[in-house]
C-alpha cells in the first residue's frame, strides 16, 4: 500500500438539527456555519485550497440546488471545487484522495439540506430503480422493516433488543444540544410507542431533520498551525453494493465490513473495537445491530463506546449526517464535546452511508496522534 | 500530482434522441463495455467507479447512482457520484483521474450519462425559485443574454453563430456516434426559428440519450496496456459564486483561470500554436468565439475572427470539436466527459475519420451552472 500522507480535521461547525428552519434558506442557514468553521480554526477563506458540497437536488426541490452554494463558501475569487450528490462525509474522503494526491493542502467539506421543502420519504422511493422496486411504493421506513425483519430472524433479536439499542442512543443524545431530539427515554417506553411499519416502532425511526454543516481539514504542516489539537485521519475506504433488496442478504453489510477492513489495515489496526470511540449513521436500531456485527462490535457493549452523539435516532439531518459522525469524532478527540465527551479518547471509528438497507458505506479510522507507529 | 495518470480506454454510445432500444442500466453498459473492450480489460481490473450526470430530475430518479451499481460494475467496490452542472462530465474524469494520481487506485472507470428522453430536459433546467420572477425558460433563455452581450462587445457580425453550426455539423458527419450528422448551411440554418435572440432553433444543442465511460490508469499499467495510451498533462474544475457584483459573464475568470492552470502545468506557454485541437464545450452557437477567448487562444475580441478565417474548421490552423461537439450531441451530463474522451482519442491517433492530422496535444474543455464551473483537461501523446 501507498505511504499515505497525514490529513487531518481541524475544525467542525454545524447548526442545531430543526425539524423545520421556518425563516432561512438553505444558502442563509450554510453561510454562518462556513463562517464559523473558519474562524474557529482561524482560517481566512483564500487558506483554503479546495472546496467540496454534498447535498442533492431531489431534497431541495430544485435542479442544482448546490450552485447556490458556491455563494455560500465564499466562492470569489474562484475556487478549486467540486460537488458530490451524496452524503458529504464522501466528500471529506474526496478531498482526503486529493490531499493524497498531492493536488491541495487545506480542503473546506460542506453539507445542505433543507428536508422539509419537500417529503423525504417519498424522495426516497425516487431512489428506487424505476422498473420494479420504486412503483411498488417502498419508501425507506418500509424497505427498512423488510431489513430490520430479516435481522431480526437471523440474530434472534427481540422487540426489547432494538429498543435497547434505541435508549442508548437516547440517552446519549440527551446531552448533545445539537440535536433535534433531545430527551432521555428508557426501552420500555420505547417499545410501547406504535408500530410505522412493523417491526420498526416510532422510536426505531431516525428523527429526520435539517441544518448546515462544514468540516475544514488540513495536511500535515498546516493542520498543527490550524488547530491545537488536529484529529488525524489513519484510514479511510468506502464501498458500494447492488441497490436490489433481493439481491443482497439484507441482514448483513457486506460493503461495511470490506470497507472497515481496508480503512482499519491503513490505520495499522486488527479490529474497530480497538477505537475507544465509534460513530454510526445507522438510521434504525435493527440498522446499528448490522453495522456492529459488519464492525465486529457488540452493540450491548460499553466499550467501544457508541454514538456518543445520539446518532440518527436523536438527528438525521440527510446529506449531513455522515459529515457530522466525523464532526463528533471531532469534537470527541479534541476535547470539545463538552457534557458529552468520553474520557481519555484517542482512537475512533467514524461511519457514513448512503442509500436504501445500508447500501453504500464509508468508515474513517481516526486518531489524535498522527500514527500511531 | 503525485504519479501520472492516462486514459486507456474510451467507450461511448450511439447518441440519439430517443434510445429507446435500451433503458438507463443498458445504455450505461453500452458505453462501459466499449470502454473495457477498447482498454482490453475486464470489470475485474478496475477498482473504483465514478459516475457523474446533470440533475436527476432530467430522468426522475433521485441519485440514479445507487441504482446503477450493477450497469457500473460497482457492486463491492468504491462508488462515487459528481454532480457539477454542465460541467459534470470533465469533472468526473478529473475526479475519476486523481484517484489514481493519489497512489490509491490503480484503475479506474469514469462513466457519465444522460438519458434525456426520460423527462423534459427544458422545463427540468428551468427552476422557479423563491423571490425570483421565473424568466428562465431553459438554458437557452439562461444564456442568451451572455451571447447578446458579447455580440455588442465585441460587434461580431451575425452570421458568425451559424457559421459555427456549419463548422460543427461538418465535422459530425465524420463522426459515427454524433447524434445530428447532416451538413448544413448559414442560409439553412438562419432560416430556422429565433428561440432566444440570438439564438436560433439550430444554433441550439439537441436533447440527447446518450453515455460514455472512460477507463484510466497509473502509468506502470497505462505502458503494459494493448495500446496507446493518452497521458493526462494537467486537469483541473474550478468554480465562482454567481452573485458578484463585475462578475464578467462573458469571459468568466473561472474559466480563464482554470485554463491557466492547465497550460502552466502542461508546460504550455502559447495554447494557439501548441494545442493542436480542442473539444469545448459550445451548447449554444456564439459559445464558440467566446471560449475561444476566455481559454487564451485569441485575444479578447478576436475569437470570432478566428472562426470567420476557417481557422477552426477540420481543415484549419485549430481544429474545434472535431467530432462535432455538443451543438451536434448533447446527453447533458456526459457531454463534459465526450468533450475530455473525444480529445484522448484525438491523441491517441484513434479518432477514425474526425481524426485530425498529425495531433498531439488536445484540450478537452466543459462549463456549466450560470456559467460558474469549468472543468477541463489537456491530454498528450507523449508521457
Amino acid at each position: 500500500m501507498t505511504q499515505l500522507r497525514n490529513v487531518a480535521i481541524v475544525s467542525f461547525a454545524q447548526l442545531p438539527v430543526v425539524a423545520r428552519d421556518e425563516h432561512r434558506t438553505a444558502m442563509e442557514m450554510l453561510s454562518p456555519v462556513v463562517q464559523a468553521a473558519l474562524a474557529a480554526c482561524g482560517a481566512s477563506r483564500d487558506d483554503i485550497d479546495y472546496q467540496i458540497a454534498g447535498s442533492t437536488d431531489y431534497m431541495d426541490g430544485r435542479p442544482f440546488g448546490f450552485v447556490a452554494a458556491l455563494d455560500a463558501m465564499g466562492s470569489w475569487p474562484p475556487r478549486h471545487d467540486n460537488h458530490f450528490e451524496m452524503d458529504a462525509a464522501f466528500c471529506a474522503y474526496y478531498a482526503w484522495v486529493r490531499m493524497q494526491a498531492g493536488e491541495c493542502d487545506t480542503a473546506l467539506v460542506v453539507a445542505h439540506g433543507k428536508v422539509s421543502e419537500g417529503e423525504p420519504r417519498r424522495i426516497m422511493n425516487l431512489q428506487l430503480d424505476p422498473y420494479y422496486q420504486a412503483p411498488l411504493g417502498l419508501d425507506p421506513v418500509a424497505s427498512a422493516a423488510l431489513q430490520a425483519s430479516m435481522v431480526m430472524a437471523r440474530l434472534q433479536l427481540s422487540d426489547r433488543d432494538l429498543a435497547e439499542v434505541a435508549a442508548r442512543n437516547r440517552c446519549a443524545g440527551a446531552k448533545n444540544p445539537d440535536n433535534l431530539v433531545r430527551e432521555a427515554a428508557s426501552p420500555e417506553q420505547l417499545a410501547a410507542t406504535p408500530f410505522v411499519v412493523d417491526p420498526l416502532r416510532a422510536a426505531y425511526l431516525p428523527a429526520i431533520g435539517e441544518t448546515a454543516s462544514c468540516l475544514v481539514l488540513a495536511a500535515e504542516g498546516k493542520a498543527e498551525r490550524m488547530c491545537e489539537r488536529p484529529v488525524w485521519i489513519h484510514g479511510a475506504h468506502h464501498i458500494s453494493e447492488l441497490q436490489s433488496l433481493g439481491a443482497r442478504d439484507l441482514s448483513r453489510s457486506e460493503s461495511t465490513r470490506l470497507a472497515a477492513q481496508r480503512a482499519l489495515a491503513m490505520a495499522g489496526l486488527d479490529r474497530a473495537d480497538q477505537a475507544d470511540l465509534v460513530e454510526l449513521s445507522a438510521a434504525t436500531p435493527a440498522e446499528e445491530w448490522i453495522v456492529c456485527e459488519a464492525l465486529g462490535l457488540d452493540p450491548r457493549s460499553s466499550t467501544p463506546v457508541l454514538n456518543p452523539s445520539g446518532g440518527p435516532l436523536c438527528a438525521h439531518p440527510i446529506m449531513n449526517t455522515g459529515l457530522i459522525r466525523l464532526g463528533e469524532v471531532f469534537r470527541q478527540l479534541s476535547g470539545q464535546a463538552g457534557e458529552r465527551a468520553v474520557p481519555g479518547a484517542e482512537r475512533a471509528v467514524a461511519h457514513a452511508t448512503q442509500g436504501h438497507c445500508l447500501q453504500t458505506n464509508l468508515v474513517f479510522v481516526l486518531g489524535s496522534q498522527r500514527r500511531w507507529s | 500530482m503525485k504519479r501520472a495518470v492516462a486514459v486507456v480506454g474510451v467507450g461511448q454510445t450511439h447518441h440519439a434522441s430517443r434510445r429507446s432500444d435500451v433503458n438507463i442500466p443498458g445504455l450505461i453498459r453500452e458505453a462501459v463495455d466499449r470502454a473495457l473492450l477498447d482498454a482490453g480489460l475486464d470489470h475485474s481490473d478496475i477498482d473504483a467507479v465514478v459516475l457523474g450526470k446533470a440533475p436527476d430530475m432530467l430522468e426522475g430518479v433521485a441519485q440514479p447512482e445507487q441504482f446503477l451499481v450493477g450497469a457500473l460494475g460497482a457492486h463491492l467496490k468504491p462508488m462515487l457520484r459528481v454532480h457539477t452542472a454542465g460541467s459534470v462530465g470533465a469533472t468526473t474524469a478529473i475526479t475519476a483521474a486523481t484517484h489514481v494520481a493519489s497512489g490509491l487506485y490503480e484503475r479506474v472507470l469514469a462513466v457519465a450519462f444522460e438519458k434525456q428522453s426520460e423527462g423534459n430536459a427544458m422545463w427540468a433546467l428551468s427552476p422557479n425559485l423563491p423571490f425570483t420572477p421565473p424568466l428562465v425558460a431553459g438554458a437557452g433563455g439562461f444564456f442568451a443574454p451572455y451571447c447578446r452581450a458579447y455580440i455588442t462587445r465585441s460587434k461580431a457580425p451575425l452570421h458568425i453563430g451559424p457559421l459555427t453550426v456549419v463548422n460543427a455539423r461538418e465535422n459530425a458527419s465524420r463522426n459515427e456516434y454524433a447524434h445530428l450528422r447532416e451538413r448544413v448551411t448559414i442560409e439553412q440554418v438562419m432560416e430556422t426559428p429565433m428561440l432566444w435572440d440570438p439564438i436560433r432553433f439550430g444554433e441550439t444543442c439537441p436533447s440527447s440519450d446518450g453515455a460514455i465511460a472512460l477507463v484510466l490508469a497509473s502509468e506502470d499499467l497505462a505502458k503494459k496496456g494493448p495500446r496507446k495510451p493518452a497521458w493526462i498533462k494537467a486537469g483541473f474544475s474550478l468554480a465562482e459564486a454567481m452573485w458578484v457584483p463585475g462578475r464578467d459573464q462573458v469571459s468568466p475568470r473561472a474559466g480563464a483561470e482554470c485554463a491557466r492552470l492547465c497550460y502552466e502545468r502542461a508546460g504550455i506557454t502559447d495554447p494557439w500554436n501548441e494545442i493542436d485541437t480542442a473539444e469545448i464545450y459550445v451548447p449554444f452557437s456564439w459559445f464558440e468565439a467566446m471560449w475561444l477567448e476566455n481559454l487564451g487562444f485569441c485575444a479578447e475580441g478576436e475569437g470570432w475572427k478566428a472562426i470567420d478565417r476557417g481557422d477552426t474548421r477540420f481543415d484549419g490552423h485549430l481544429p474545434i470539436n472535431p467530432s462535432g461537439g455538443v451543438l451536434c450531441t448533447n446527453p447533458i451530463g456526459a457531454s463534459g466527459m465526450i468533450r475530455l474522451g473525444e480529445a484522448a482519442l484525438q491523441v491517441m491517433g484513434r479518432a477514425g475519420e474526425h481524426q485530425v492530422e498529425g495531433a498531439k496535444v488536445a484540450l478537452g474543455h466543459a462549463y456549466g451552472g450560470g456559467a460558474q464551473y469549468f472543468a477541463m483537461w489537456i491530454v498528450s501523446g507523449e508521457l
